[in-house]
């Protein structure tokens, strides 16, 4: 792709106190979490009317509910009853027909409304008001997101085009998948970024993505980028002359064969898409995975990274195929950590005042831009209405 | 006494009992774990049959293998692992094992 077509992108360096700075960060979790879609989760993990998970958004002290309900619509609520604000439930995911809070036994359906409440005669509220607190929720491509503040748009409506290609990605149809999980001592938006170059490839993959690089393109470059909004695209590139290893062709060659078979090889097999703020979607059918890097704080992060499968293991071959692919992707994963980490220990020091990407590092470009848009604005929000200091002795009252 | 593997799969025997291993947790431990020459060498033995067996095991219900069969879809699913050792990795297995232990595997659909 031509550096020219960039040109709206800028070339400028990049300030790098956003990639480790604490003040920074206390900005990103209003002005960038509290208000995107955030990918939570997949339909598949709410089979039934009822069917709950719980998930955890570090970034904004919050703890969602997810469930479906008796009426087969899934919604998100916190995860916080509505007498005294006692965490309803803990386990990770189940099956309940209702919740009930351990500390006083209200009891709420799940459409989130108080069912029952002890001695509630003696309150001074009504039922009707103290149902969960809902939180938006809308599913795309069989993925859940979460918006945690006031949307200003649907989903769809913010994803544009990619929300038609998300439902043709593999993930759309998957009724399970293989998850793994890894912690970081790296700031989300440095981790984020080092999946979304190709740069890094040849040094840092040499043997596992030697697949992805190849003479006509050493670095193993994508053939193309787009960008939609916040959100950005980017077709991969495949070397035209790979060298598979015996078992790896024979695994991937299983793996390809039930893509084909189930119809999941759809159009955008090597398309990739990076949704704002920190999800990545790969629609490869092979190994088609997907990578949602959650900020804990300014210098750590959380990788959840899942490879979506359509149906149940109904043979050997398939469950050979799936687990081959899900240990081959987390090899290539588990290689770029370590050098994260050490990107991010050299940017605490406080050396740099700036970083600096190419042509071919758009994408984290793009990704900078639109975190410091929504910084800035969020900002000049704060500045506008800013309210009149509390005094100690007036907040003590 | 029941047959420990399949008729065809004899050559595994030696390797059964250290590499028909239950859960992706653990395929994927013992592959960082084991000693690179007992990971080889069940490397050598097994990466030759994997079609063989493939194309044995799929002949049966996936969730109600006999003993046997399933002591060789269990071995076949650790090969998996340790291939990409043998095939990709090579000297940079070391260092790439202490990497991965930081990739938790949560589920799969064999069974974490
Ligand atoms: S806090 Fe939940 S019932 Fe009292
Ligand atoms: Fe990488």
């Amino acid at each position: 792709m031509s550096d020219d077509s960039l040109a709206w992108l800028g070339t400028a360096p990049i300030p790098a106190a956003p990639y480790h700075d604490p003040a920074w960060f206390e900005l990103e979790r209003e002005a960038v979490f509290r208000r995107a879609w955030l990918q939570i989760g997949h339909v598949c993990e709410l089979p039934d009317s009822g069917s709950f998970i719980r998930r955890e958004i570090e970034a904004l002290n919050v703890s969602l509910l997810i469930v479906r309900g008796r009426d087969g619509e899934i919604r998100a609520f916190h995860n916080v009853c509505t007498h005294r604000g006692t965490q309803l439930v803990e386990e990770e995911s189940g099956r309940r027909g209702t919740f009930s809070c351990p500390y006083h036994r209200w009891s709420f359906g799940t459409d989130g409304a108080l069912l029952a409440a002890p001695d509630f005669d003696r309150f001074f509220v009504d039922k009707a008001d103290c149902a969960l607190p809902r939180v938006a929720l809308d599913i795309c491509g069989g993925l859940i997101f979460v918006h945690l503040g006031t949307p200003d748009k649907g989903l769809r409506d913010d994803l544009g085009p990619y929300a038609t290609m998300l439902d043709g990605f593999p993930a759309a149809q998957a009724t399970t998948f293989s998850e793994y999980v890894y912690e970081i001592d790296a700031n989300w938006k440095l981790t984020y970024d080092n999946f979304q170059e190709n740069y890094h490839l040849r040094f840092i993959h040499p043997r596992s993505g030697a697949p992805a690089v190849g003479e006509d393109n050493p670095f193993g470059y994508p053939v193309k980028m787009g960008f939609h909004g916040p959100h950005r695209t980017q077709t991969i590139w495949t070397n035209p002359d790979p060298a598979p290893q015996p078992v790896q062709a024979q695994s991937f060659g299983r793996a390809a064969r039930f893509a084909m078979a189930d119809g999941t090889a759809g159009p955008h097999s090597r398309d990739y898409l990076a949704l704002f703020p920190n999800f990545f979607i790969l629609g490869s059918p092979a190994q088609p995975f997907s990578h949602t890097v959650w900020p804990i704080d300014a210098r750590r992060s959380r990788g959840v990274i899942r490879l979506y499968w359509k149906g149940e293991d109904d043979c050997a071959s398939r469950r050979y195929a799936r687990e081959y692919a899900m240990a081959s992707a987390r090899d290539i994963h588990a290689e770029d950590r370590d050098v994260i980490e050490a990107g991010q220990r050299g940017l605490n020091s406080g050396a740099l005042k700036h970083i600096h990407f190419q042509a071919q590092e758009a994408l984290c470009r793009h990704l900078f831009t639109a975190v410091d848009e929504r910084v800035q604005a969020y900002r000049a929000d704060l500045a506008g209405t800013a309210p009149r200091p509390v005094s100690r002795a007036e907040a003590m009252a | 006494m029941t047959t420990l593997l399949p008729t065809g799969f004899d050559a595994l025997a030696p390797f059964a009992d250290r590499w028909a291993i239950d859960g992706s947790i653990a395929r994927a431990a013992r592959r960082g774990d084991a000693a690179p020459a007992d990971r080889t060498a069940f490397f050598a033995a097994a990466a030759p049959l994997l079609d063989a067996a493939l194309a044995h095991l799929d002949r049966y219900p996936i969730d109600a293998l006999p003993p046997a069969e399933q002591r060789l879809m269990d071995m076949m699913l650790t090969l998996a692992h340790v291939s990409l050792t043998e095939e990709i990795l090579g000297d940079q297995e070391p260092a790439h094992a202490r990497q991965r232990q930081h990739m938790h595997i949560t589920r799969t659909p064999a069974g974490a």
